[in-house]
C-alpha cells in the first residue's frame, strides 16, 4: 500500500534503515512528516514484503484506520443535532402532557423531593436509544452457530414494549456472535462428551475451589491449557471477566503502575482500579506513548516521594474488539524487557483465532511465551464453553490459587462447561485424532482474509488488521445505525451495531464477527447484501478504491495494490 | 472559589483577566490546533461496563471531535441566512439577531445544561457542572476552550461592523457578548453566583 500524505492514517512500520541501526522503536506516521513519507516511500515499496522494524516483526503488519470524510463528520453531527433537538422537544410534550410518558416518573406527591430519577441523565436513552432498540437485545431460540434463529417481534408504540408474533425467522445468517472456531454447535463430540461428564459429574459443582470444588476434571484442564500455550501452569476461572477483574488486583498494589490501552476493556480497567496501583493510559496501539510512559515512570518515580515504582505492569489485548486491531506484540516485549516492567496480556479475542495452529497472538507473531509475563484468555469466544484462565510461572499460579478472590471465594467452572474445553481444545491442538482443528484455523484465516477484501474492494471503511476476525464497518450516522441493523435482518442477516456513547460520537459501526463455521457460501451471501444495503444507505465512503484481484488463491504473502 | 463582589478579589480577578488575555493571544497562533490528548489531564482508570474505551465522560471529548469546529461554524452561516431571509428585516438587525440568538443558544448549552445526556460509570462527577466545565476534564486553555472563546469575539466584531456601531445596537450585542464570555473564564469554573442553577 503507497500510502499518500493526505487521506489515509495507516500506521504502519515503515522505519528508514538509521532507525534499525540505533535500536530505536518506531511506528511511523506516514502523513506527519512528508520529507520522510518522500525519502521512505521509495525504500518503503522494497522493503514493503520483507521483515521490517529490524527482524522485531516476521510479517508485514497491516493495520489501519481511515480518517473520517470531513462532509460526513459534519452530516453526523448535524444528524445529533437534530435528535437532540427533538428530544428536547418531545421532552417537552411529555412534560405537559401532550404526549404519552412511558418511563418511569415519581408520583405526584413526591414531586417536590430530591429527584429519585435522573432525568437528563436518561435523555440518551429515551430519545436516541429508543428509537433504535429493536437492534438489540433480540431473542434468539437455536443455537448461535453460523446460522440462527431469532423470534420475530413488533412494537406498536415505537419501541416502548415489544409483542412476538409467533413467527420465527429461520436460518439467520450470525455475523453476531464470538464463535470463531465454530465450537458453537449442539452435535459432534465436543457435546457427547459434555453430555457424558453431565451424567458422570452433574451440573454444577456448589463449592469454591479451595473448598471442595476441585475437581480432577479442573486438573486435568489446567495441565491442558498450560500445554496448549506453553506456559508451566495455568489456572482456570469460572467467568472471563472475574478473571480479570479478581487477578490483577492479586498481582498489583498500591505502589505499582499500570499502564493501561486506551480501548481496554471493562474487566481490565475494574481490575486495574480495585488493586489500588496508579493507573496511567497510552494511546491505542502506540509504542511511542507507551515509551514515553515508561521512560517517565523509571525517571520520575512515583509522584510525590519520588521512590521507585514496585512494579510497572502493561495491560494489553491481543485483538481489540471494538477496532479490531491486533496489539503490537513485538514492540511491547522490546520495551518489556528494555525498561524491566511486567506484561499482562488478554488474549480474549485472539486465543484460537490467530496464530497458524490457533495458539494466539504469541505464535501470531512467532514470539516465545515465556517473554508474556501473565498470558490471560477467555474459552467464552473460540471454544464454545465459558470462563477464564490465566497462564504463566508455576509460582505465579501457585500464588494466584491462594491469593486471588476468584480462586477462594468464587464457584469453580462447571464439568460440562470443562469437558467441553477440553474436548474443543484437544480438537484444535490436533489431539483427538483429526485434523478438524487445523481445518478450523484454516478457514478462519481465509474467511477473515476474503471477507475483508472484499469488503475493501467494495469500498466500506473497515477499521482494524487485515488479520483479525472482527470486521468493524463504519457507519458514522446515528440514523443509519438502525437502518443498518434493520435492513440487514430483512434480508437474514444478524449483525451487532453500536453507536455513541460506547464508541466516540461520530465512529458508530457495525461489527462483524467471522467464525470457522462460515463457509465460502455463506460469506458471498452475506457480502452480496451488504453491498446491497451499503449502495441503499449509501454507506461506501473509503476514498482509497482497490483494485479487485482476479483468481489469486489464498496465500500468505498476497498483497493488494491501492490506488489513490 | 471567589463569590459575589468583594473589593480586592474584584481588583484581583481583573489583574488575572489581563494576564489570561495576553496568554490567551500569546498563546493563540501558536498551538490552535494541538489536540487535547496532550493537555495531561489526569485519568484514573474507573469502572466502564458497555463501552467499547476507557474514557470515562465521552462529552469532554465531543468538542475535539474531528469536524465539530467545522460543523459549529457552517451552523452560525446557517442561521445567519436564515435570518437574512426573512423579509423587511434590515442587514444590521439581521446581523444583531444572529448575534444575540447564537450567544443565547451558547449560553443555553454551555453554561446552563449541566451534567451528562446518559449516564456516567463516576457516579455523576460531572452532575453539577455545566458542559464549559466538563470539557477536557477542566483542564483550562486547551484548543476547544480557545475556539469557542474566540468565536462570539469575532461574530461580535463583524456584527459591529455591519451595524455601523449604532448605540442600541451597540449595547444589546455587548451585553450579549459579555453574558457568553464572562462565564468562561477560568476563574469562575465552578462557580454559581446567587445559587442560580446550582443544583
Amino acid at each position: 500500500m503507497r500510502p499518500g500524505p493526505g487521506g489515509c492514517c495507516c500506521r504502519r512500520p515503515a522505519l528508514p534503515n538509521g532507525c534499525v541501526a540505533n535500536g530505536e522503536l518506531r511506528n511511523g506516521y506516514v502523513r506527519s512528516s512528508p520529507a520522510v513519507a518522500a525519502a521512505s516511500a521509495a525504500a518503503s515499496s522494497q522493503i514493503h514484503h520483507v521483515t521490517q522494524n529490524g527482524g522485531l516483526y516476521k510479517r508485514p503488519f497491516n493495520e489501519a484506520f481511515e480518517e473520517t470524510p470531513m462532509l460526513v463528520a459534519v452530516l453526523t453531527y448535524v444528524g445529533y443535532g437534530v435528535l437532540t433537538l427533538f428530544g428536547y422537544l418531545r421532552d417537552f410534550l411529555r412534560h405537559w402532557r401532550i404526549e404519552k410518558c412511558h418511563h418511569a416518573t415519581e408520583r405526584e406527591e413526591q414531586k417536590d423531593f430530591v429527584s429519585l430519577y435522573q432525568d437528563f441523565e436518561n435523555f440518551y436513552t429515551r430519545n436516541l436509544y429508543m428509537r433504535i432498540r429493536d437492534n438489540w437485545n433480540r431473542p434468539i431460540c437455536s443455537v448461535p452457530g453460523a446460522k440462527v434463529d431469532i423470534m420475530e417481534r413488533h412494537s406498536h408504540d415505537y419501541n416502548w414494549s415489544f409483542k412476538y408474533t409467533g413467527n420465527i425467522i429461520k436460518d439467520v445468517i450470525n455475523m453476531g456472535s464470538y464463535n470463531y472456531l465454530g465450537f458453537a454447535k449442539n452435535t459432534g463430540t465436543c457435546k457427547e462428551a459434555a453430555a457424558r461428564v453431565l451424567e458422570e459429574y452433574g451440573a454444577g459443582v456448589c463449592s469454591s475451589r479451595q473448598e471442595i470444588g476441585n475437581l480432577d476434571k479442573h486438573e486435568e484442564l489446567e495441565k491442558l491449557v498450560a500445554r496448549f500455550l506453553g506456559v508451566e501452569a495455568a489456572m482456570a476461572y469460572g467467568m472471563g471477566f472475574a478473571t480479570n477483574s479478581m487477578n490483577i488486583p492479586a498481582i498489583v498494589g498500591k505502589g505499582c503502575l499500570i499502564l493501561s490501552d486506551e480501548l481496554n476493556h471493562a474487566s481490565l480497567v475494574l481490575g486495574a482500579r480495585l488493586s489500588g496501583a496508579t493507573i496511567r493510559i497510552f494511546k491505542h496501539n502506540n509504542m511511542q506513548s507507551l515509551e514515553k510512559l515508561l521512560k517517565d515512570a523509571i525517571v520520575y518515580g512515583q509522584p510525590r516521594t519520588r521512590r521507585p515504582w514496585k512494579k510497572i505492569l502493561i495491560l494489553v489485548e491481543g485483538i481489540y474488539s471494538m477496532e479490531g486491531s491486533i496489539v503490537r506484540l513485538p514492540e511491547v516485549i522490546a520495551l518489556k524487557k528494555k525498561y524491566k516492567s511486567y506484561l499482562y496480556l488478554d488474549e480474549a479475542h485472539s486465543i484460537g483465532a490467530l496464530g497458524p495452529t490457533g495458539r494466539g497472538v504469541v505464535e501470531y507473531f512467532g514470539l516465545n511465551p515465556e517473554d508474556v509475563d501473565v498470558m490471560m484468555g477467555t474459552f467464552t469466544k473460540s471454544f464454545g464453553a465459558a470462563g477464564g484462565y490465566i497462564g504463566g510461572r508455576k509460582e505465579l499460579i501457585d500464588y494466584l490459587r491462594t491469593h486471588s478472590h476468584s480462586a477462594v471465594y468464587a464457584t469453580s467452572l462447571s464439568p460440562p462447561v470443562v469437558e467441553q474445553i477440553i474436548t474443543s481444545m484437544k480438537c484444535v491442538m490436533g489431539e483427538d485424532g483429526t485434523n478438524l482443528g487445523k481445518e478450523c484455523v484454516q478457514q478462519l484465516a481465509e474467511n477473515t482474509r476474503y471477507f475483508r477484501r472484499r469488503l475493501k474492494e467494495m469500498g466500506f471503511i473497515i477499521y482494524g488488521n487485515e488479520d483479525s476476525p472482527v470486521v468493524p464497518l463504519m457507519l458514522y450516522m446515528p440514523a443509519k445505525i438502525g437502518a443498518f441493523g434493520r435492513e440487514m435482518l430483512k434480508r437474514n442477516i444478524g449483525v451487532v451495531v453500536v453507536g455513541f456513547p460506547a464508541t466516540p460520537i461520530i465512529e458508530s459501526r457495525a461489527r462483524f464477527c467471522l467464525s470457522a463455521a462460515h463457509t465460502k457460501e455463506i460469506l458471498d451471501t452475506a457480502l452480496k447484501e451488504i453491498n446491497e444495503v451499503g449502495d441503499l444507505l449509501q454507506l461506501k465512503y473509503s476514498r482509497h478504491r482497490l483494485v479487485p484481484l482476479l483468481d489469486r488463491p489464498f496465500d500468505e504473502t498476497t498483497y493488494e495494490e491501492t490506488e489513490d | 472559589m471567589r463569590r459575589g463582589v468583594n473589593r480586592t478579589a474584584y481588583e484581583e480577578s481583573w489583574g488575572w483577566s489581563h494576564a489570561w488575555e495576553s496568554c490567551v493571544l500569546k498563546q493563540l497562533f501558536s498551538s490552535l490546533r494541538g489536540t487535547a490528548s496532550e493537555s495531561g489531564s489526569p485519568r484514573g482508570g474507573k469502572m466502564n461496563v458497555g463501552t467499547a474505551h476507557s474514557e470515562v465522560n465521552p462529552n469532554t471529548r465531543v468538542m475535539n471531535s474531528r469536524g465539530i469546529w467545522l460543523s459549529y461554524v457552517l451552523a452560525i452561516g446557517l442561521l445567519h441566512v436564515v435570518l437574512l431571509s426573512i423579509p423587511f428585516v434590515s442587514v444590521p438587525v439581521v446581523w444583531t439577531l444572529t448575534n444575540l440568538i447564537h450567544n443565547m443558544g451558547m449560553y443555553i448549552f454551555l453554561h446552563t445544561v449541566k451534567g451528562t445526556p446518559f449516564e456516567t460509570p463516576d457516579q455523576g462527577k460531572a452532575r453539577l457542572l455545566t458542559h464549559w466545565e466538563q470539557m477536557d476534564y477542566g483542564v483550562q486553555f486547551t484548543a476547544s476552550r480557545k475556539f469557542l472563546t474566540i468565536t462570539p469575539i469575532v461574530l461580535y466584531f463583524l456584527t459591529s461592523f455591519y451595524t455601523k456601531y449604532d448605540q442600541l445596537h451597540f449595547i444589546l450585542n455587548t451585553v450579549s457578548l459579555m453574558s457568553v464570555l464572562i462565564p468562561k473564564l477560568p476563574q469562575l469554573h465552578g462557580v454559581r453566583i446567587f445559587g442560580i442553577n446550582k443544583y
